[in-house]
């Protein structure tokens, strides 16, 4: 499972890197929610059995009941945290997805461009 | 009522303030009057708990969010080093607030302008404060989301065809950040630094090896709070960042986000990656040196190079951020101290400048020094405000910014000699650079006589609150030339506290978190004295 994982965090990584290197700036913000993506996979990918701490609430409290081993808890129970974070960096991600899409309206409008060297040519305009 | 109950109200305040002043999208006084209050209750319970932590055994408030035990739960931590940062934060984001007053557009004003204020100190509060790698993350989010709406107010050309730039940066190195944290908690199991702290010391205690790939994990999060620092090769976002957005929020940003990102550094690094003689160590350590050398020098380079006051007050922050880099490179408590101080006295006196540069762009309609001059005749009190910040930033003696560097300096001497080279080299380019804005705007005769068309008439009442913001900062700018022994007392026991983390550990994880590590720590001079090694304590 970790291997095909990894695979799809490779193939994210990758696609949005070549997604990176255009020189549209809708292909860049592509690019960067991508990454967003392969981050938050690779943090799937590293989550496993809860090393260090185990969760308080889940000793005693079997809240999965197929396949779950009363006797050793923690074998049974992906670490809840990751989930958590991964929860959250999602929630970030959209908001600032919606920001820099809105940014980008509001750019092409003002500049009537996205092009990169168009935009670098319309900046120094103004000076 | 306990202290550690106070703590809370550095992030509640700002954040509840931001919420209302949503709803008080139309009424601008009222907005106003909320913000001021909120800053002063900020900086207030900042200075206030600082003054009673001094009588405190070890310094360290925490507060455990919930009630959860803290490798668990949110731990949000006020120490030496937060409580510094708090104030001089707080009062900065006063100082700049009153300031735009009279420099933000009527428009802009009541499109959120307000509340967004309001969010960047949420989010910059929450990073001083947390206790945990992942929270860090968050309020770095929230302070960049506040940051790109400021950054794009307005909506001119110039600036929507620059903001992209800082927009995407940042991204990738939240992305990054968030890989990072993610990586941390697959190798150790926890996010909360005190734990993390503890966890490296066992295993430094106990002769084991850190996980491996964990001085990868040290550069890559350093590359993320360095991008946030601006700190050598990632320093290019910043000048064009802070050209173009209004300038008293030119000034919180000079004040703010580069500090947040250089006290990443300074939580993360001496406490948990850079500890003992661990290979991360051996990595971060010359990279940081070498950094904060070309961040010092190509910095002020770049100020004497350029003629607006703006880009020169800009590309100065970097030379500045690179005080700071050296402080850390150092890593010894005096050191850490020493750029703790600096950051403070930067924030107050970079801000303060910015201000001034705000006041004389409504004087002379441009910011270009070839076409600005006379000032000082037309403004005597501003003149004496600007040169009093700029010999502070430069360092002369009894100014603040002469103690930040004479610490950092002294103490890279033995160590790091050609740095503290550097160092003063950098000193001596900085003064040339002030002069050149001293020289152009203030001495030399006005260019020609400025024509009073309706745009650049000096309208001084409406600069009132622009001049009670940079008078505020210049009084906190003298306040720590003249009263640096009070500040430097807190903040060499912030810096000892970063380099021994033990006093943290027992704040956060509760008395008996140590019991393993001293038992380590016994065996290893057990085994030491049977080998006949001496063992250094």
């Amino acid at each position: 499972m970790t291997i095909i994982l990894s695979i799809c965090v490779a193939v994210v990584f990758a696609v949005s890197l070549y997604l990176m290197t255009g020189r549209e700036l809708k292909s860049i913000a592509m690019g960067v929610f991508l990454l967003g993506h392969a981050a938050n996979l690779s943090i799937i990918a590293m989550s496993r059995t809860p090393v260090r701490h185990e969760p308080q609430l889940l000793k005693g409290a079997p809240i999965l009941t197929s396949g779950f081993d009363a006797a050793h808890p923690m074998n049974s129970i992906v670490d809840p945290l990751p989930q958590a974070l991964i929860l959250t960096a999602i929630v970030i991600g959209f908001a600032v997805m919606a920001f820099l899409l809105s940014l980008l309206v509001l750019t092409s409008r003002k500049a009537g461009t996205l092009n990169l060297e168009q935009l670098g040519a319309v900046a120094t305009q103004d000076d | 009522m306990k202290l550690e109950n106070f703590i809370i109200l550095f992030i509640v305040i700002p954040m509840g303030t931001g919420v209302i002043g949503v709803f008080l999208k139309e009424r601008v006084k009222i907005a106003r009057v909320l913000g001021v209050m909120s800053f002063i209750a900020t900086a207030c319970l900042a200075i206030g708990l600082l003054i009673n932590l001094r009588s405190h055994p070890t310094g360290i408030l925490v507060s455990q969010m919930g009630a959860w035990p803290a490798p668990y739960g949110i731990s949000v931590v006020f120490d030496s080093l937060s409580g510094l940062l708090l104030a001089a934060s707080s009062l900065v984001a006063l100082a700049c607030y009153i300031h735009s007053f009279s420099t933000v557009e009527p428009v802009a004003e009541k499109r959120y302008f307000h509340p967004m204020v309001q969010l960047l100190m949420f989010g910059v509060n929450l990073a001083f404060l947390t206790g945990d790698l992942f929270n860090l993350f968050v309020s770095f989010e929230i302070m960049l989301m506040a940051s790109y709406c400021l950054l794009t107010f307005g909506g001119t050309r110039l600036q929507m065809t620059q903001a992209y730039k800082y927009v995407l940066l940042n991204l990738v190195g939240s992305t990054l950040f968030v890989i990072g944290a993610g990586l941390v908690y697959g190798m150790t199991g926890t996010l909360n630094f005190a734990d993390l702290a503890l966890f490296v010391s066992e295993r430094q205690a106990k002769g084991e090896a850190l996980p491996p790939g964990f001085a990868a994990l040290s550069i890559s999060l350093l590359l993320v709070f360095g991008l946030k620092g601006a700190i050598f090769p990632l320093w290019f976002w910043l000048p064009d960042t802070y050209y173009t957005c209004n300038v008293s929020i030119a000034g919180l940003f000079a004040g703010m986000l580069t500090k947040v990102g250089i006290y990443a550094i300074a939580r993360t690094f001496p406490m948990i990656f850079a500890v003992g003689d661990s290979d991360a160590r051996m990595v971060v350590m010359p990279l940081l040196a070498v950094s904060a050398a070309f961040t010092m020098f190509l910095g002020v380079l770049g100020a004497v190079s350029h003629h607006n006051i703006r880009r020169i007050l800009a590309v100065h922050v970097i030379s500045q951020v690179g005080y700071m880099v050296f402080g850390l490179a150092l890593m010894t408590g005096v050191a850490l101290a020493g750029c703790l101080f600096y950051m403070i006295q930067h924030m107050v006196v970079k801000s303060c400048l910015f201000l001034c540069c705000g006041i004389i762009e409504r004087h002379t309609g441009t910011d270009d020094l070839e076409k600005s001059g006379g000032m000082l005749k037309r403004d005597t009190y501003l003149g004496v405000i600007f040169f009093i910040a700029a010999m502070s930033l430069v360092g002369l003696p009894p100014l603040s910014g002469f103690f930040g560097k004479l610490v950092i300096i002294r103490e890279g001497w033995e160590s790091k000699w050609w740095l503290s080279i550097f160092g003063l080299l950098t000193g001596a380019l900085t003064l040339l650079s002030m002069l050149k804005i001293w020289g152009y705007a203030f001495w030399s005769p006005a260019a020609k006589p400025i024509e009073r068309t309706p745009q650049n008439m000096p309208n001084t009442s409406s600069l009132r609150p622009a001049y009670v913001g940079a008078t505020m900062l210049v009084v906190v700018a003298l306040f720590l030339g003249f009263g640096a022994q009070p500040v430097y007392d807190i903040a060499f026991r912030a810096g000892n506290q970063l380099v021994n983390p033990d006093e943290y550990i027992t704040a956060v994880l509760g008395p008996h978190a140590l019991d393993n590590l001293a038992k380590y720590r016994q065996e290893a001079t057990r085994l030491a004295a049977v080998a006949g090694v001496e063992v250094m304590p």
